[in-house]
């Protein structure tokens, strides 16, 4: 093969690996809804038998129980990303600010909720959370949700603060803006994608969250991941992958949201 | 009446001295052009004016206040920087408006001077664009309007021509005088183009070592720099070491120069004046001239040499010499170019040469009067 044909096979290598790349993102989720649409799974069987829409049925029967969870989840998550969102944009950005060791670590606290596993955080926090009077609460377990959260968005923002220009708030003071003028102004709407993204990773960290609502949240804040997971513990398989495919839903909704809020703001990335 | 007046300002450059004693007045409706070589401290010096920078000593006054310790957003100047940064996510317009915005200008009024500043810049018809639709020159013109449109009594421009092509920079200079006829604001721009301060600047201000060695009109800067430094800023090609006899006639090798009666230009020192001096004579390609034919080096003034190079310039032509003082680069008309190799007679000009004693200093200069 000749160097200009190497260079030839090259698209259609990339293409092959984003086709890889959807297919083992979208294989759990459509193993997901086979399982839904089946009466059972038995070894060796691959789909499943008896397909019939019951775990469906069994879903909205147990309505009463779902929508108090939905609603949990969707309340912890909103809180979780807008928290994460807001105070992880001034502590990207005093890290940014950082030189030497102490970026380093600065940097290294902020990863050290990401890296560590949720349940060794959450083992940490329940004693102390329940002592606070916060267990079991749902202001709680969004507080605990925002240990990895902020930690997400805190390295977000360091790596947006990266490469913003800072030039451009220092104009605003030179053309007479005060403080709160140039933020609003200048640095918020050059910073509205960022804030937004920030915002829709905090939620999808508190909205996949398990050991951490268990722990902290002791059983009386059940969101849908919790609800899901204690299907599966109790072996209704299909039930808990009619949930779990309800689980994907709001995320890809909100995900599809802000993709279609970006393209129309006209937002430059600074 | 100044409007600006900066005292005895020192700026350092991280643990260099870096700006000291700079000292300067502007008037209302002055134009005052600060030239230094590349990172003589110009920027840094609006920078000081416009409160960027926290200066280590010195004043600023505006309108009679002292505004050194004035928050930026509160000092009434705005500075214009060399790479026009114009907000991203507002429209021409909305960018125009800034300055009127947070200053809470009603509506009526600031869609009418918006509209005022950007036919200023001849950019009437662009409200709706956003800024990363337009040209440099046009991202140029639309800073400017910003920059004046909440009409600020000082006026700081940092090498607002730089790293334009010559249409642009006519255009943007023609913006430039235009809007400052308009409204007359105090006006320092900082540049390192000596043509482009000549041709804005009603005083020029040089800034050499950290510090400003001379201040005068364009014709005093050009026609008698002060000190050796800004002879050696201004480009003058030609440096020797020469002799001011007691008489004051000056002697370069075997060449004889008799003192001229305005006396000589540049600063010979604080020495006595009896005795002879060392001294270094510096001079542009005026300060010599080809020799009629018949000539020779004992006549006054005079030596030979031979052609070496002929340096085709826009503004004219100059040949260099080699000469028994050395190499020396003079201005010939260019009806009489003589060619490479030939044997020339030639003459200083005792008028336009420059004489700098050894312990002249190196700022703080003055011209020796006749």
């Amino acid at each position: 093969m000749t160097r200009a044909t190497r260079f030839s096979a090259l698209p259609s290598l990339r293409a092959w690996l984003v086709v890889l790349l959807a297919a083992w993102s979208l294989l759990p989720l459509v193993l997901l809804v086979v399982i839904s649409v089946s009466g059972g799974w038995r070894f060796p069987s691959l789909l499943g038998a008896d397909p019939g829409l019951d775990a469906w049925r069994s879903l909205r029967q147990s309505t009463g129980r779902l929508l108090p969870a939905l609603y949990t989840s969707l309340g912890l998550g909103v809180g979780t990303g807008g928290l994460a969102a807001v105070l992880g944009l001034p502590i990207g950005r005093a890290l940014s600010d950082l030189r030497g060791v102490w970026r380093f670590v600065g940097a290294g606290c902020a990863f050290l909720p990401v890296a560590a596993p949720p349940l060794a955080l959450g083992v940490g926090l329940q004693y102390s959370f329940l002592r606070a009077g916060l267990g079991g609460s749902a202001v709680g377990v969004t507080l605990a949700h925002l240990i990895p959260a902020l930690g997400y968005t805190s390295l977000f923002f360091l790596g947006v603060f990266a490469v913003f220009d800072r030039g451009v708030e220092a104009e605003a003071r030179r053309l007479g803006a005060g403080g709160w003028q140039t933020l609003t102004r200048v640095t918020l709407p050059l910073l509205r994608r960022p804030l937004a993204e920030a915002f829709v990773l905090g939620f999808l960290v508190s909205w996949a969250q398990v050991p951490l609502t268990l722990l902290v949240g002791q059983g009386r804040v059940r969101t849908l991941t919790v609800e899901v997971l204690s299907w599966v513990q109790a072996g209704q398989d299909p039930l808990a992958a009619a949930g779990a495919t309800l689980l994907v839903i709001p995320p890809l909704l909100l995900m599809g949201a802000a993709a279609l809020g970006f393209q129309r703001a006209q937002v430059v990335a600074p | 009446m100044s409007v600006l007046e900066v005292e005895g300002l020192a700026v350092p450059f991280g643990h260099e001295p870096g700006l000291r004693e700079i000292s300067f007045t502007v008037g209302r409706g002055e134009r005052f052009v600060l030239v230094g070589a590349s990172g003589a401290g110009k920027t840094s010096l609006l920078n000081a004016i416009v409160g960027s920078l926290e200066p280590s000593a010195g004043r600023v006054r505006i309108g009679g206040d002292d505004v050194t310790r004035w928050t930026v957003n509160r000092r009434p100047c705005v500075l214009l920087s060399q790479t026009p940064l114009l907000f991203p996510h507002l429209t021409v317009f909305e960018n125009v408006a800034f300055p009127l915005r947070v200053r809470r200008v009603p509506s009526g009024e600031l869609k009418e001077r918006v509209e005022e500043a950007l036919a200023a810049v001849r950019m009437s018809g662009y409200d709706e664009r956003r800024p990363a639709t337009l040209s440099g020159g046009q991202a140029r013109r639309v800073a400017l309007a910003r920059a004046v449109v909440s009409r600020p009594p000082v006026l700081l421009l940092d090498e607002p021509l730089s790293a334009l092509d010559a249409t642009l920079k006519d255009e943007v200079r023609r913006t430039i005088l235009d809007l400052h006829a308009d409204y007359r604001p105090a006006l320092v721009m900082v540049t390192h183009d000596l043509a482009e301060a000549g041709r804005i600047g009603d005083r020029i201000g040089v800034l050499v070592g950290g510090t400003l060695a001379q201040v005068g009109m364009p014709e005093e800067i050009f026609r008698g720099p002060a000190t050796l430094e800004v002879a050696r800023f201004l480009g003058l090609p030609n440096e020797l070491d020469g002799v001011v006899e007691k008489d004051g006639a000056l002697r370069v090798g075997g060449v004889c120069v008799p003192r001229p009666n305005t006396g000589w230009s540049g600063n010979l020192g604080t020495g006595p004046d009896c005795g002879r001096r060392q001294v270094r004579v510096v001079f542009g390609p005026d300060g010599a001239e080809l020799a009629a034919v018949g000539f020779t080096s004992n006549d006054g003034g005079a030596c030979t040499g031979r052609v070496e190079e002929v340096v085709h310039r826009p503004d004219g032509v100059n040949v260099r010499v080699r000469t028994e003082l050395g190499v020396v680069e003079l201005g010939v008309s260019p009806d009489r170019i003589p060619a490479v190799g030939r044997d020339v007679a030639l003459r200083l000009r005792a008028g336009s040469v420059h004489l700098y004693g050894n312990d002249a200093g190196s700022s703080g200069g003055r011209s020796v009067p006749s």
